[in-house]
């Protein structure tokens, strides 16, 4: 039996006096790519931020890589990606300098980066495709760009297991290409992928598992659902019956590949 | 007439090329975490410790940093508990700083709050040998906090909640900012003063970072401004007998100016391209 990378148990957590999560039961193995789903307000921000110790539990346990979160010490096998840039920033720094503070969990005091810091460095901006901007100062990207040097960082550190806040979020289509394709990358490597979205988008194929959050509870949790049937076809168009008639591009299409959500 | 002729002169100038690397050393960090009027908070508090000092009868300085410290630490704490924000808590310690230096020092015999404006302002005269001792020991202990902790305190700094994921000690490290920060103000408050101190730490950090493109270039380009202000100040003060506080800050603000013309040039003609 492998050690889970989160074990979390029982889990209810109250911020502001308010029960955010209830009786929340959520288990990563390693290698896993598990999207974490739901409304907003439904709780799934505030369970990725336990998993990773941001928020602390009332009740519950809590066991990353096996090890109660108290007694928890290998901070380097995790990486955290945060939905924006923090409140940091009042001075200008280059895309290399806020990616290599990713490495900051591997990298000894009162010594120089290492060769293999370096190399982890440069191997992060590569993978979002930023090794060309690596001299600009952050303010001069994109939000797009920005969201990817924040996955850059916590890449540079080399993590077992990569912990994501919306990461698609207001983010354009070429970043979010960009972001399928390095994920896609850790997870090949057998890295384990925790993240939160709204819309999946490139990120679907990528999927093992989806955990449904909603009302501060898991509604449900298994293989991510997949569109089946004529559903499932290339040119299916999904048409949601309103009041009127269809827009003129669709009304061309033949009858058989209209279907109704439900 | 030279300058060099005098022994507090000399005195002063070493005390200045030490604060003036000093200060914005510290200063950069806070810039980078949006706490740019810390120092000035912390100036405050100090001047509770001066006229607590005076109370006492004990070295002002010591009593100075002491306070200053508990101040900082305490603004830190309450910003760590997230119920009262980070402007509040900084209002706060001004306010209380201020009116506790008043009031402690109309308590004493030994001063009133006209002693209290040497310490304000800054003086030149006061700095004697063994505040340069004092003064050399801290701005050594400055520097060295920002060498052996840069990069820890960059990334704190920059997100503290991917800082506490990365295993970083984060309280510690917002502490060490807050307490280096302590004591840099209240050993930069013999040459510019306590309502000064402050901008030391934020002026050649501004002006840096209009021609830096990165953390780097930003603090070290800032602690050669600092450096350049405070010993240009302390010559100005000397030759027009004016208070060293005002004339250093006057130039770094004059150095901004410059700095920000040049930046918009340099960015408009690199846009161009």
């Amino acid at each position: 039996m492998t050690t889970p990378v989160f074990d979390l148990r029982d889990g209810a957590v109250f911020l502001g006096g308010r029960q955010i999560l209830h009786d929340v039961g959520v288990r990563v193995e390693p290698g896993e790519f598990v999207a974490v789903l739901g409304a907003n307000g439904s709780g799934k921000t505030t369970l990725v931020r336990t998993l990773v110790g941001l928020v602390p539990l009332a009740s519950g346990s809590l066991e990353i890589f096996g090890t109660p979160l108290a007694r928890f010490r290998q901070w380097p096998r995790l990486g955290y990606v945060p939905q924006r840039l923090g409140v940091g920033g009042g001075v200008p720094s280059t895309v290399r300098e806020v990616v290599a503070s990713g490495r900051i969990g591997r990298a000894r005091r009162l010594r120089r980066m290492s060769r293999q810091d370096h190399r982890a460095i440069d191997h992060a901006l590569e993978d979002v495709g930023l090794s060309d901007r690596a001299g600009d100062p952050l303010t001069t990207l994109s939000g797009g760009q920005q969201q990817r040097v924040l996955i850059a960082r916590a890449l540079a550190g080399e993590p077992e297991v990569l912990v994501l806040d919306e990461p698609t979020a207001g983010v354009d289509a070429d970043s979010q290409d960009t972001l399928a394709g390095a994920l896609g990358h850790l997870s090949r490597a057998g890295g384990s992928v925790v993240l939160v979205a709204h819309e999946l988008g490139p990120l679907e194929e990528l999927i093992h598992r989806a955990i449904v959050m909603g009302g501060g509870r898991v509604l449900s949790d298994g293989p991510p659902p997949r569109p089946v049937g004529e559903h499932a076809a290339a040119d299916h168009v999904h048409l949601h019956p309103h009041e009127g008639t269809p827009p003129a591009e669709l009304t061309g299409l033949p009858a058989t590949t209209f279907g109704t959500d439900r | 007439m030279s300058l060099f002729a005098f022994d507090f002169m000399r005195r002063a100038l070493v005390a200045a090329v030490l604060v003036g690397a000093a200060a914005p050393a510290i200063g950069t960090f806070l810039v980078q975490r949006r706490l740019a009027l810390m120092g000035d908070g912390i100036g405050h508090i100090a001047l509770t410790g001066v006229a607590l000092g005076f109370l006492l009868g004990t070295a002002p300085v010591l009593t100075a940093i002491v306070v200053a410290i508990a101040g900082a630490v305490t603004i830190e704490l309450i910003r760590e508990r997230g119920r009262t924000s980070g402007d509040v808590a900084l209002a706060l310690l001004f306010y209380g700083g201020i009116a506790g230096g008043v009031l402690l020092i109309g308590l004493s015999s030994a001063g009133s709050s006209t002693t209290l404006v040497g310490y304000l302002f800054g003086s030149l005269s006061s700095v004697q040998a063994i505040d340069l001792a004092v003064i050399a020991g801290l701005s050594v202990a400055v520097v060295a906090v920002v060498a052996v902790f840069g990069r820890e305190l960059f990334a704190v700094c920059m997100d503290e909640e991917v800082a506490r994921v990365s295993g970083l000690p984060v309280r510690f490290l917002n502490i060490l900012v807050a307490v280096t920060a302590a004591v840099t103000v209240t050993v930069a408050m013999r040459v510019v003063g306590l309502l000064l101190v402050s901008a030391l730490m934020v002026v050649p950090v501004a002006t840096a970072q209009q021609l830096s493109r990165s953390f780097r270039a930003t603090l070290l380009g800032a602690c050669l401004v600092g450096v350049l202000a405070s010993v240009g100040g302390l010559v100005l003060a000397f030759y027009a007998n004016v208070a060293p506080g005002a004339s250093t800050v006057v130039l770094a603000l004059g150095g901004f100016l410059v700095a920000a013309v040049i930046g918009q040039a340099v960015r408009r003609v690199a846009g161009r391209r």
